[in-house]
């Protein structure tokens, strides 16, 4: 436990410049898209109010009040996030084929650690959800601080202020930000179980080579297959078997299975089968 | 004791090993031998779990490899294991954090010997300071086996003469050591056991302190023999 611990916090050390510099630039490119945005909404005010003359009211029935789901749906506000998923989607591939590839071959480092070889899959594995968790909490804080900014551009005639619960509830934050423990539990599970997924295909290329990539392929499409098997047979006969919550219970019990699956299979392939 | 027993290892259609047996015992120094691409490094990666082996088994002190296995037996490759952005120090730090086996005195001791800075970053290293490095990580650990891939390949005469001293030392001492080489000058009179490889078979298996009083023959004499038949 204590090699697994320290193995995480490495992990962790090795993408900390990377992801500070994800953090800032969301940080950065938030902040200034709000401003933006807001500044971009109050010109057209300006414009409509006093150069087409236009009434407040009639404005405000044409092109709406300013909400902060206007900022959400934007790209000032969506793009950053959309960068930080991608570059944790990337270093998902990055967090092992680095240690394999370049002068310095850490792999052999880590492979001969006096621990159990799957810990080296959970430290990396919980490093990319430790980050994923930093993310989100970072959008936590930012949004209430945007929320603030919004109130201080826009006067309250023309806008409408959410609550940072009504702002979760927005679309993708509602996956991001999960509602309830259950919810979070599902969501992040989910994700950890495509994690797993992902680093048992790169273990089958890493042990198998060329044939690996096949098998790698292979596994993650019957993993998908295994896990979507209640809404595909639904599908194929055109009929709804299961209630919400029976289709909930099924799903989630294929998900533990599909998880398990990976994690034996990639602890059998660190152990017996992976080259360096 | 070390023991390789009868292992095959193909990569692909090539057989790379093909039936290697030897053992190494603790406080000697075995030495494989054998041209590049004759497995020599297959072997010590197999005795590592490394690498997978199709046939044969490997035993270290009687058992298999397992996670304690890496407190007992350390592999010394030829290539850097370290990040290179890694300072010596940080290096020195990361073995320290999760070996129990780690001996600190004894590292700063080889820091000294070989007459490196702490504060260089792995990635400025020569050549020979890269192999020193790699020694230092390897030996400060309290292991019964050192495996060495090829410490002297590549690197200066002064590197090569600070790395041969250190086989004589109390660095060594007591410790099962296993070496591979295809340039046997430097470390001949320090050999107690070779094993001579080729096209994935062991052609002998010798003590060279025997075959020396025995015989009156070197190492690199019984190579000949051996190679030129």
């Amino acid at each position: 436990m204590n090699r697994y611990l320290k193995l995480v916090n490495f992990e962790l050390g090795r993408f900390i410049k990377v992801y500070l510099v994800l953090i800032v630039i969301t940080i950065i490119v938030q902040v200034t898209g709000i401003i933006v945005k807001a500044n971009e909404y109050l010109a057209q005010a300006d414009k409509a109010i006093y150069e087409d003359l236009m009434p407040q009211s009639q404005f405000i029935e044409q092109y709406g009040q300013m909400s902060f789901l206007n900022f959400a749906r934007s790209l000032w506000f969506m793009g950053p996030i959309a960068l930080c998923a991608a570059a944790l989607a990337f270093y998902i591939f990055l967090i092992w084929y680095r240690d394999w590839f370049g002068k310095n071959t850490f792999i052999y480092r880590l492979l001969m650690l006096p621990t159990a070889r799957i810990n080296v899959f959970f430290a990396k594995a919980t490093s990319i959800f430790l980050m994923v968790l930093g993310l989100v909490s970072v959008q936590l804080i930012l949004l209430p601080l945007e929320s603030t900014i919004l109130k201080w551009v826009v006067p309250t005639d023309f806008r409408v202020d959410l609550a940072l619960s009504e702002i979760i509830k927005f679309d993708y934050l509602a996956i991001l930000v999960p509602q309830s423990f259950i919810e979070f539990i599902l969501y992040y599970g989910a994700g950890f179980m495509v994690v797993s997924v992902l680093f048992t295909a790169i273990l089958f290329e890493r042990s198998y080579k060329w044939k690996g990539i096949l098998m790698g392929i292979g596994y993650t499409l019957l993993s998908i297959v295994i896990f979507a098997m209640p809404v595909l047979l639904m599908i194929v006969f055109n009929q709804d078997y299961l209630y919400p919550l029976e289709m909930l219970a099924v799903e989630t019990f294929l998900g533990i299975v599909v998880l398990a699956a990976s994690i034996w299979m990639s602890d059998f392939l660190l152990k017996k089968k992976v080259t360096v | 004791m070390i023991e390789v027993k009868d292992i095959k290892k193909k990569f692909g259609r090539k057989k790379v090993l093909d039936g290697v047996s030897f053992t190494a015992n603790k406080g000697e120094i075995t030495c494989l031998i054998g041209i590049n691409g004759v497995g020599k490094t297959t072997i010590l990666n197999a005795i590592m779990a490394l690498t997978p082996l199709n046939k044969g088994e490997i035993l270290i002190n009687g058992e298999k490899l397992n996670k304690h296995s890496f407190e007992k037996v350390t592999f010394i490759p030829d290539a850097i294991t370290m990040l290179p952005q890694m300072t010596i120090a940080d290096a020195m730090q990361f073995m320290q954090d999760f070996y129990k086996t780690w001996n600190q005195e004894r590292a700063t001791e080889l820091l000294g010997f070989f007459r490196l800075e702490e504060t260089e970053k792995i990635a400025s290293l020569s050549k020979g300071n890269t192999a020193k490095i790699n020694l230092l990580l390897g030996l400060a650990l309290d292991v019964d086996f050192l495996l060495m891939d090829e410490p002297f390949s590549g690197i200066d005469i002064f590197s090569r003469e600070q790395i041969a001293e250190v086989f004589t030392s109390h660095l060594v001492e007591g410790r099962g050591v296993i070496i591979t080489t295809h340039e046997v000058h430097d470390i001949e009179h320090l050999i107690d056991k070779v094993v001579l490889l080729d096209n994935g078979v062991v052609l002998k298996e010798f003590n060279s302190e025997e075959v020396r009083e025995n015989e009156g023959k070197s190492v690199v004499d019984v190579m000949r023999e051996v190679y030129h038949k």
